[in-house]
């Protein structure tokens, strides 16, 4: 995993209350149970500091942020670099 | 009478030079009509619909998300004598699970001749927009219509004709459509002008408020529309990703009006607090109405406390009681009012023991804390009855049912749901409340419902699918919203006996694929589940499980868990 894709994975794990979890860049996230909604905008937050993009986020669906790999994929699709 | 006999009536007396709606999209972007413009617009996308053979009484569906597009379809279908319907557009937030299940069902319940999607709706969701015989989907065009002026022969509409269905919030209840005419909607909006003392040449409205939903459609969309006020509007999506953006919003447009449920109340100042924000001017606001979920003031204070010192006057924060069978508003706090909304203290014990509002200070020991919504509007009549019917005496909580010249007279295609509802012409609202020196105080949901982040969720349904998992013994399974003062709206704990001790060993294996089923079911994340041994349960004399003695025992055994909201009843 890239150090971007770890940081967000940790972020994740804190966030659901799991530190211990191991979470990769493949593991399903939404499709689980194990993020809900207010989480994935905790992530897309995240995912806008770690890639230095602002992610519009009425272009995102649930299921572009099932994963770590498809978090980052979505952001380089729909995100705009920030000022 | 109203003073304008339609919607469509009102809009065409609106001043044509007047900006209407702008939609912020970014600091860089941002899209603007005047009221002239959106007549144009709205003639365009008219005709568009008449294209597809849209005429008087069809039913239209708009899955389209936040912007003037919508807008101006919805208006164009009611231009035909249409009855437009917005229905919730998917995004990254709602579990497709949960989407697809409220979009089928409202879909069909409403039989649309056209459902109207924007060019980026989903494939993959596509399958579940029901298309009936006769139905047809089309993609709504991103400009807008055509850029001249269109000519189109307007239908003759009555004011007993409906005007569009909305939907009240829910999961099983998505499909409950509130069929409204135009009279109905306009003396709500006559009754909301008159209590706020609404100048549309100087009020301006701010909104994130989806328009699917009654708060955003008739306060943030009818109510400029007929009052002639400027609405700056941005999506709910941005809002939550960056809720500072409301604060600049009001400051850059100084706007004097927003609405918003409780929770943001809460989640503006909780989100912004560790940014380093501009000193943005909110000295325009009047009022910041607080609707939809039981008013807290506890919220209203966390809010006014962080945003006091950008010019936010105490007496801004205010209150209403809201559903969507009423149009909107039953009651308003009245505006200005120095302090914002009445609160009162009642003695707990009582409170508890007889349902009984007894008023006394702050700081006596086990005070409960109750904010007012507000007085009745004109022509409103409440009762408060108890569980057999009977009709209380005032600061006696209860039922509240509510009778209004602008009440629904049923939901769409549903005479079963709507006969539940109306008991002699009063509508049974489900929520528990009290009247007393003339102004109503919401108490909470009725019994079971559970209020999770502003959604209505029956515990029924979780339950059903929880049931569903093999190791739980059947029909054994009790859900429960309890509050969580850190996101101020209820989670969902669920409590499920398994069918033998041996099978708590694999606990945490099977509270996992209970969170999975009931979030791939209905879309809803669950806080906590608690398996419990064969027989935990507390059964009622039918051998039901029984909710409230379970809720209690539960409590019992997990004191950290029970942290009631100070203004909720116990």
């Amino acid at each position: 995993m890239s150090p971007e894709a770890q940081q967000i994975a940790e972020h994740i794990a804190l966030l659901i209350r799991k530190p211990d979890m191991v979470i990769d860049e493949s593991t399903p996230l939404v499709s689980s149970g194990l993020i809900d909604s207010m989480a994935l905008v905790d992530i897309l937050l995240k995912l806008e500091d770690l890639t230095n993009m602002r992610i519009p986020p009425g272009k995102v669906q649930p299921k572009d942020m099932n994963t770590i790999a498809l978090m980052f994929a979505t952001a380089q699709r729909v995100g705009k670099p920030r000022k | 009478m109203t003073k304008f006999r339609t919607l469509i009536d009102a809009l065409n007396a609106a001043p044509g030079d007047r900006l209407f709606v702008t939609a912020w999209i970014d600091e860089d972007e941002r899209e603007e009509v005047t009221f002239a413009e959106f007549r144009r617009r709205s003639r365009g996308q008219a005709k568009l619909l008449r294209d597809h053979h849209v005429a008087d009484g069809d039913r239209v569906v708009l899955i389209m998300p936040q912007g003037i597009p919508v807008m101006t379809t919805f208006v164009g279908a009611m231009l035909l004598g249409a009855v437009p319907a917005i229905l919730a557009y998917p995004n990254f937030k709602v579990d497709p699970a949960k989407y697809r299940h409220g979009l089928a069902g409202a879909t069909a319940n409403l039989a649309a001749k056209v459902v109207v999607i924007d060019e980026e709706f989903p494939e993959d969701l596509l399958g579940y927009v029901h298309l009936g015989k006769g139905t047809e989907l089309i993609r709504a065009s991103a400009g807008g219509g055509s850029a001249g002026e269109v000519e189109l022969a307007e239908a003759t509409i009555q004011p007993d004709s409906l005007a569009f269905i909305q939907h009240s919030a829910g999961t099983t209840g998505l499909q409950k459509g509130v069929a409204l005419t135009h009279t109905a909607v306009l003396t709500q909006l006559e009754h909301l002008v008159a209590r706020l003392k609404i100048d549309g040449a100087t009020d301006r409205v701010y909104s994130w408020l989806p328009l699917y939903h009654d708060m955003g459609l008739i306060a943030c969309f009818m109510l400029p529309m007929v009052s002639y006020m400027h609405v700056v509007m941005q999506s709910p999506l941005d809002w939550v990703m960056h809720p500072e953006t409301m604060l600049q919003i009001m400051d850059e447009y100084r706007c004097t009006l927003a609405w918003l449920p409780n929770f943001a109340f809460q989640f503006v100042p909780r989100r912004t607090r560790q940014r380093a924000l501009p000193l943005f001017d909110l000295s325009s606001v009047r009022a910041v109405i607080n609707c939809s979920e039981p008013v807290r003031s506890s919220s209203m204070k966390e809010f006014h406390e962080a945003f006091a010192s950008m010019g936010l006057k105490s007496g801004a924060l205010q209150s209403c009681y809201a559903m969507a069978e009423n149009v909107f508003a039953v009651t308003q706090s009245d505006i200005p009012q120095a302090s914002g909304p009445t609160r009162i203290w009642a003695d707990g014990p009582r409170l508890r023991n007889n349902k009984c509002v007894v008023p006394v200070g702050e700081e006596s020991p086990g005070a409960v804390a109750f904010t007012s919504s507000g007085r009745l509007l004109l022509n409103h009549k409440i009762r408060i009855v108890s569980d057999s019917g009977a009709v209380l005496p005032d600061g006696i909580v209860g039922e509240i049912l509510v009778k209004s010249d602008c009440l629904f007279e049923g939901y769409y295609n549903r005479p079963d749901l709507t006969s539940q509802v109306f008991t002699d012409g009063w509508y049974r609202t489900g929520d528990l409340g009290f009247y007393l020196n003339g102004e109503l105080y919401v108490a909470g949901r009725k019994k079971d419902l559970l209020i999770v982040g502003g959604e209505n969720l029956y515990p029924q349904d979780i339950e059903e699918i929880v049931a569903e998992h093999p190791a739980v013994h059947d029909g054994r399974a009790v859900v429960m919203g309890l509050y969580n003062p850190d996101s101020g709206t209820e989670e969902i704990v669920v409590i499920a006996e398994v069918e033998n001790e041996q099978l708590l060993a694999h606990a945490t294996e099977i509270e996992q694929q209970i969170r999975n089923n009931v979030v791939a079911g209905l879309g809803v994340a669950v806080r906590n589940v608690f398996l419990k041994p064969p027989k935990w349960i507390v059964k009622s004399t039918a051998g039901k499980a029984a909710r409230s003695s379970t809720r209690d025992k539960f409590l019992r055994e997990h004191p950290e868990l029970n942290i009631e909201p100070q203004e909720t009843l116990a």
